[in-house]
């Protein structure tokens, strides 16, 4: 199995959109299933008229502890409070107090409470599950909960779960958060391949070389799609001769378009809602199998 | 008083910078107002105002340092780290993997033969700005490290100390929804979501404001391209959230054009939502 990180820094460029049509290409000739990685706003789905009441499975999730005090036994020594490098326990009242969206469950209060006061609880920070698309293929998705923590390890269960559901697979393509930090790292390591979606603005520049440099961190083969390259010739131009001084390729410059937004309103892949795109994808496949086998 | 605003969305790409630097730009004219960008995986403020930026502060985390004289080879301390950044193998002294620790600190408490201190690892750097009246703070997290929330904590630190100067202090926080955004939300009054009138847009909307929900928080809306897109979507979130659309944003190609030019984005009327 190859797997395709759709990946760009910066946010509403077009990841979705992209990893969407590129999943429903792949799957004309191979065996696709998709990763929704963007677990803080999953909404790949959603491009497939997908919503969570139409999945085959979706269920809590728990990848993270958190601080549990027991009043009974605490003796109010404040240890706990001054170990804990997150700030995330307060002496309110009597006893101290775990704040929910604070802890990240390392149990260094647990290590340093004399009295065996502290313990870790499982809690459930997200949900997960997959649904079967339109086109034959599954799409593995998680949603973490309203103000939890510990989303880098729910990709990982994300990207296990597409693994799970789909047999002999030949393409996983994952649509990864945006920004670079905890699960964009967690989408990133251990692809055979990243697509990075930039579009021709100061901002698109900048957070392109920003997801560049994480995707060369793991050396991962890489190419570029500028979204919308005719709203600024002169960034494009700035972005192919930074692409051409750095050997990177890119894959494909799309124009702007209002019919991606139509598109995703009507909540069709790109690809399938207007015909002009299948060519365009075809094209974007061909040079990504490609770059898998440079 | 400081009156400190929030500009957030869940959704990327929604015009939460573009809102947040007009907001901050046309209230600059005649109060005193700090511009932070918070979404320091990827500050773009800087790029949308044209502001050379400078260095105020490097954000470092600590890290252990093993003495491997006083090691005992026990391997507690790989045991303890859930964040993978330690592996101890029998008989072995232990690995150590520096991006991937959070300094929690475990590690030390369980060492028998006190073989652990602490060094720092730069994690990211915090920078200032100007543009004419309006101030710039701006946080920026250095490639492959994990934690953007420390780098916002002590972006909150540096508003906690400057408050005072300013009438206004305007934050503009990353997309998405965990630790970094309910961060930057710690010391705000008012928040703002801006959001995109697409099903993707509604659907991130829902959540970001269940996160205000959920910290006991109130907000408001901003609907941006408001006419490209089905807006009720918007209008049944803002129903089922009790919080209001305030300010609907046209498309407009003024806005494309300034944008990809890196040129200051002028919103008619944008600070109407103050107070909204």
């Amino acid at each position: 199995m190859k797997s395709i990180v759709v990946l760009s820094g910066k946010g509403g460029v077009g990841k979705s959109s992209i990893s969407a049509s590129l999943a429903v290409v792949f799957s004309k000739d191979n065996k696709v299933v998709c990763a929704d990685c963007d677990v803080d706003a999953s909404n790949l789905s959603l491009l497939f008229s997908l919503s969570t009441d139409k999945y085959i499975e979706w269920k809590p999730l728990s990848t993270n502890q958190i601080a549990v005090v027991n009043e009974d036994k605490c003796i109010k020594c404040g240890k706990c409070i001054d170990i804990c490098y997150f700030h995330a326990l307060k002496m309110k009242g009597d006893f101290p107090r775990v704040k929910e969206f604070g802890c990240e469950g390392c149990g260094a209060c647990e290590l340093i409470c004399p009295v065996d006061a502290i313990t870790l609880h499982d809690i459930d920070n997200a949900n997960i599950g997959y649904a079967k698309t339109n086109y034959g293929f599954s799409i593995a998705s998680a949603q973490l909960s309203p103000g939890s923590s510990g989303s880098g390890k729910v990709v990982s269960e994300v990207r296990k779960k597409a693994k799970e559901i789909s047999q002999n697979t030949e393409y996983l393509i994952i649509d990864s958060a945006a920004g670079i930090g905890c699960p964009v790292i967690a989408s990133v390591a251990g692809n055979d391949y990243a697509i990075i979606v930039t579009e021709p603005t100061p901002s698109g520049f900048s957070d392109m070389k920003k997801a560049l440099e994480v995707v060369n961190h793991f050396r991962i083969k890489n190419g570029i799609i500028i979204n919308k390259f005719d709203l600024n010739e002169e960034y494009t131009k700035k972005i192919e001769s930074f692409a051409k001084d750095n050997g990177i390729e890119i894959i494909q410059n799309i124009p702007f378009d209002k019919t991606f937004v139509k598109a995703m309103t009507n909540m069709i892949p790109i690809i399938d809602f207007d015909k002009k795109y299948e060519s365009i994808f075809e094209d974007i496949k061909a040079k990504v199998i490609m770059g898998i086998n440079k | 008083m400081t009156k400190i605003i929030a500009i957030t969305g869940g959704k990327g790409g929604t015009g939460k910078s573009t809102v947040a630097t007009a907001l901050a730009y046309e209230l600059s004219k005649e109060n005193k107002v700090l511009l932070v960008d918070a979404d320091v995986d990827c500050p773009n403020d800087h790029l949308l105002l044209n502001i050379e930026r400078k260095q105020l502060n490097i954000v470092s985390q600590r890290i252990p340092k093993f003495d491997l004289d006083k090691c005992s080879k026990c391997g507690k301390c790989g045991t303890v780290c859930i964040s993978k950044a330690i592996i101890s193998l029998k008989e072995k002294y232990p690995i150590f993997i520096p991006e991937q620790c959070n300094g929690c600190g475990s590690c030390k408490i369980v060492c028998p033969e006190d073989a652990i201190s602490w060094e720092n690892k730069e994690i990211g750097k915090i920078y200032t700005g100007k543009k004419d009246n309006l101030n710039l703070l701006s946080g920026e997290l250095k490639s492959n490290q994990p934690i953007s929330e420390f780098i916002v904590n002590d972006l909150n630190d540096e508003i906690e100390k400057q408050k005072e100067k300013y009438d206004y202090i305007i934050i503009d926080t990353a997309a998405g929804t965990h630790c970094p955004v309910i961060a930057a939300f710690e010391n705000a009054d008012q928040i703002i979501a801006v959001t995109e009138p697409t099903p993707l847009g509604g659907h991130d909307l829902e959540v970001i404001l269940g996160v205000l929900k959920k910290i006991h928080k109130t907000g408001t809306i901003i609907v941006n391209r408001s006419d490209i897109g089905d807006i009720n979507k918007i209008k049944q979130v803002s129903l089922k959230f009790n919080m209001k659309i305030v300010f609907e944003i046209p498309y407009s190609k003024e806005i494309v054009d300034a944008y990809s030019k890196g040129n200051p984005i002028t919103i008619p009327n944008i600070i109407s939502v103050v107070n909204k």
